[in-house]
């Protein structure tokens, strides 16, 4: 589920255009920013926690793992932390 | 950039060629100084470090250097520089100094999980760190400098949990670093004046904001150049916030002394928020009213970062107006642990200044303790320099203090208190009724898995805290605190392999508290 209507990109200069995958949909992103911020303005959904409820980021600075994601294979990645990178995988899920 | 030691396609082979990683690597390759953190604290003590002949490590898991405050948008966008907020005209230059230092290796990427200790070592400690790529690896060095910084303080209410709901320091990161803002109304609340600035940042950007409440009254830069009187450095700051307010009201922002946020609301996102009228101790007084918002900030002030302290076993002391726990030290910024030294926000949240001129400090003592020259001029400088910024931080701690007792009561009894197990406040009350005799966080983590999730506690101890201590009418600090076990933030399962062989405790320090929870390696 996308929603259009939470972040936008402000400054025009910004790093290359590359796109991450995330739960299987393409999501535009620069270089330079984070999987979190990329896929804050494309409204991706995070994490949901154990009762299936939306969660999102709180902090952006990797403390509370509320961003946290399957990248790249790797769970409990800080999508917060994570620079984007052409073709990164990332997939949410409900937490255990 | 100072030499930096990974390339992330070098998976399991990191810095072998200037570090001990895992076993038997020996003295040679070792670090005098491991620094975990870069902001004004750790950039400031690796360099007095390295000019007092120091070799010097620092692992920050940001991607450069400035720490919190001074967040450098990424490299990858040209042309955009930081600007450091008014009365910081130091940090550019500190920061500068730092990244073009040769002398100097940078970890950028990498967190530091935990400290162990090795035969094979003695006199030093392994500090474990963890890449999202790399995995984990293990740097040796002679003594270890903490400046971990802060974090926005979590306080628990209805609808914390939703998504649109972000602390202070995030929406600023985003905004400032990763040139992304919001989009729809915006309301603030909170007590820290750390609000004020972001509300600014966010109106200039083109962002509606529609309010921002403040528990406290709104001291008028008057009382605070009253309160302040002989810190004439800090006016610039002052003068910055007073420019602030008049700037919002002129921007149709309403700005209200005395509420809080009760409550958020929305289906999957928020929606509206509730304010309501406190009193002086900031319990509420009045009806709730709601205002319509698509994202909600809080800014309540700071905890200190002392997760890594607590794992290596590091004694902490409860100090509220200085941010929670906070870690002890001596008058040279040594830690109850030996050769582990702190500076900045875990001695208590005071600001850059403070943190700058405590990274000074601790780096001398740790020049001095091994044995290196250090002028008595420089260390009286250097302590002359805490002391004009603890004079402006003690006025702004306990100007700002947050009413603990009266936040606590903002969690209803189907309030999540812990997000990452989904504990509920009302789990706890019954867990606290049933078992009258459990007076200790650590027991109600046991229980009730609070503070046993990804965070490690890090966003429901000051929540579980003030329950506690409410429910048995005792202060807050006598609660204790939840102890901290390596990884002190989790990585995959698998990842820990190569630490196998260490010791996980210091040889001559107390062992860990009271815990042993499991917590640890999480599985996805
Ligand atoms: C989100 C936030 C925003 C703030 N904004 C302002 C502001 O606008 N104005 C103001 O006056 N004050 C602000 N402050 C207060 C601020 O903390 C201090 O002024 C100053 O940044 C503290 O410096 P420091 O060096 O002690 O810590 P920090 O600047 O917080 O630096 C600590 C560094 O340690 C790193 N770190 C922590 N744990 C680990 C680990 N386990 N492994 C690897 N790296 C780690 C972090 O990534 C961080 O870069 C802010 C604080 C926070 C938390
Ligand atoms: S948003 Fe808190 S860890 Fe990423």
């Amino acid at each position: 589920m996308t929603r259009d209507d939470t972040w936008r990109r402000t400054a025009r200069r910004r790093g290359a255009a590359v796109t991450v995958v995330v739960d299987d949909e393409p999501v535009p992103a620069c270089t330079g920013e984070t999987v979190a911020a990329a896929m804050l303005t494309a409204g991706a959904a995070f994490e949901q926690d154990s009762g299936g409820t939306p969660r999102a980021p709180l902090c952006t600075m990797g403390t509370c793992f509320e961003c946290a994601a399957t990248v790249d294979g790797r769970p409990l990645t800080r999508t917060c932390l994570v620079p984007v990178r052409d073709g990164m995988v990332v997939e949410t899920s409900r937490r255990l | 950039m100072g030499r930096t030691g990974t390339d992330h396609n070098a998976i399991g082979q990191a810095g072998t060629e200037h570090n001990v990683v895992g076993h038997g690597t020996g003295q040679a390759g070792m670090f005098d100084l491991a620094v975990v953190g870069a902001g004004p604290a750790g950039m400031a003590a690796a360099l007095t470090a390295a000019d007092h002949g120091l070799k010097v490590v620092v692992v920050d898991e940001q991607q450069r250097a400035g720490g919190q405050i001074f967040r450098q948008p990424p490299e990858e966008f040209t042309g955009s520089v930081l600007r450091p907020t008014a009365g910081y005209g130091w940090a550019t230059g500190l920061i500068r100094r730092f990244e073009a230092d040769e002398r100097l290796t940078t970890e950028f990427g990498w967190s530091a999980i935990g400290v162990l200790y090795d035969d094979a070592l003695p006199g030093g400690l392994c500090l474990a760190v963890n890449h999202p790529q790399d995995g984990t690896r293990v740097i040796g060095a002679r003594r270890l400098l903490i400046a971990t910084g802060a974090y926005d303080l979590p306080v628990a209410f209805p609808g914390w949990t939703l998504p649109g709901v972000m602390t202070a320091g995030a929406v600023q990161t985003l905004v400032k670093a990763q040139k992304i803002a919001p989009v729809g109304d915006v309301v603030l609340a909170g007590a820290h004046p750390l609000l004020l600035l972001v509300a600014d940042l966010l109106v200039r950007e083109g962002v509606r904001v529609s309010e921002v409440a403040f528990a406290q009254n709104i001291p008028k830069p008057a009382d605070l150049l009253h309160a302040l009187g002989a810190v004439p450095g800090h006016v610039r700051m002052l003068a910055e916030t007073g420019g602030i307010l008049a700037r919002l009201v002129r921007n149709g922002v309403r700005v209200s002394s005395r509420t809080v946020v009760t409550a958020a609301r929305g289906e999957e996102h928020v929606a509206r928020v509730e304010l309501a009228r406190v009193d002086r101790r900031w319990k509420v007084t009045g009806t709730p009213r709601a205002v319509d918002a698509s994202h909600l900030v809080l800014g309540y002030g700071f905890s200190a970062s002392t997760e890594l302290a607590r794992q290596i076993g590091c004694d902490l002391v409860y100090d509220s107006p200085k941010g929670g726990w906070v870690v002890s030290h001596d008058d040279r910024l040594r830690t109850s642990v030996p050769g582990v030294f702190v500076a900045g926000e875990p001695t208590g949240v005071a600001g850059a200044d403070q943190s700058r001129a405590e990274g000074e400090l601790a780096a001398l003592a740790i020049a001095a303790d091994l044995g290196r020259d250090v002028s008595a001029t420089a260390l009286a400088e250097a302590e002359r320099g805490i002391r004009t910024a603890t004079r402006f931080s003690t006025v702004v701690q306990r100007m700002f203090e947050p009413a603990r007792e009266a936040l606590g009561d903002l969690a209803g009894r189907d309030t999540t208190v812990c997000r990452c197990e989904t504990v509920t406040r009302g789990t706890l009350d019954d867990f606290l009724e049933a078992s009258p005799f459990v007076s200790d966080v650590n027991a109600v983590k046991l229980s009730c898995r609070t503070g046993m999730g990804p965070c490690q506690g890090r966003y429901c101890e000051g929540s579980v805290g003030t329950i506690l201590a409410s429910a048995r009418e005792q202060p807050i600090g006598l609660g204790g605190r939840f102890s901290a076990h390596l990884p002190i933030k989790p990585v995959p399962v698998g990842d820990l392999r190569t630490l196998d062989s260490f010791l996980d405790a210091p040889p001559d320090a107390p062992p860990d508290g009271p815990g042993g929870d499991g917590s640890g390696a999480v599985d996805g």
